[in-house]
């Protein structure tokens, strides 16, 4: 009997232990840039602290973080932040047409394929991962609402930190 | 016989945790929920008119309804 539990238990364990862990390297997906022709390369991103956002158009909080994104963005784009927005949504046409009527600054992929939130493990809309210099993913952030406003700013700021630390040493 | 039984009991208990481990094969990703997140896909996708036809029907019924529509008899709030 303490057999079976033995096998059932690490089964349990075995189908979580692909999920992505704070600590670990970013992975990397197909997310398409917007010519649909160039697939997402993240090695462009390296020695910036990155936040990659998941979103789509039918997730309200997901319109709403986006002018915050934006304006984050803008503000710390000098100290080497950048945002990467990956769009989940299987219409990439209501995405782009969302885009046009309300651009943001930042550099946007579509992934109606779902290959980018399965390795990525995305447990909510939206999901912000929080990738240091080194590109290892520090800070998985669920969900959005404008009291979270503070807190990702001091994620952030955190990162950027670090990173001026490290050059300084 | 004690051991047929035994052995029964785990066969069930083995297929009971299988089919509810199996069960999350089920679950919507969170990123596949957009047919589900449209308006036509609601319980009550208007919930300004059923409101409205919950309070025309406790009014013409002379009586408060089972169903949460404000309202007496009279018509009036």
């Amino acid at each position: 009997m303490l057999k079976f539990y033995q096998v059932i238990s690490l089964l349990m364990f075995c189908s979580n232990i692909s999920a992505l862990q704070v600590n670990d390297e970013v992975p990397v997906c197909n997310a398409k840039l917007e010519g649909l022709e160039e697939v997402l390369d993240l090695n462009q991103y390296k020695n910036k602290v990155l936040l990659i956002d998941f979103w789509a158009t039918w997730c309200p909080p997901c319109m709403q973080s986006m002018p915050f994104l934006n304006t984050l963005r803008n503000e710390f784009k000098e100290q080497g932040f950048e945002i990467l927005a990956i769009n989940v949504d299987e219409d990439i046409f209501a995405a782009k047409d969302f885009l046009i009527k309300y651009p943001v600054d930042y550099p946007v992929v579509f992934d109606s394929s779902g290959d980018c939130p399965t390795k990525y493990d995305v447990k909510a809309m939206p999901s912000s991962y929080f990738v240091d210099q080194s590109g290892k993913v520090r800070v998985i952030h669920l969900g959005f609402r404008s009291a979270d406003e503070d807190e990702i700013r001091t994620i952030v700021l955190k990162l950027l930190k670090e990173g001026k630390n490290e050059l300084s040493q | 016989m004690n051991c047929r039984n035994s052995i029964k009991r785990t066969f069930f208990v083995l297929l009971f945790v299988v089919g509810s481990l199996s069960l999350t094969g089920c679950a919507v990703a969170p990123w596949e929920r957009g047919n589900l997140a449209k308006k036509q896909m609601l319980i009550d996708p208007n919930p300004n008119r059923s409101a409205l036809r919950n309070h025309v029907f406790d009014s013409k019924e002379s009586s408060q309804g089972g169903i949460g529509g404000s309202g007496g008899g009279c018509g009036c709030n």
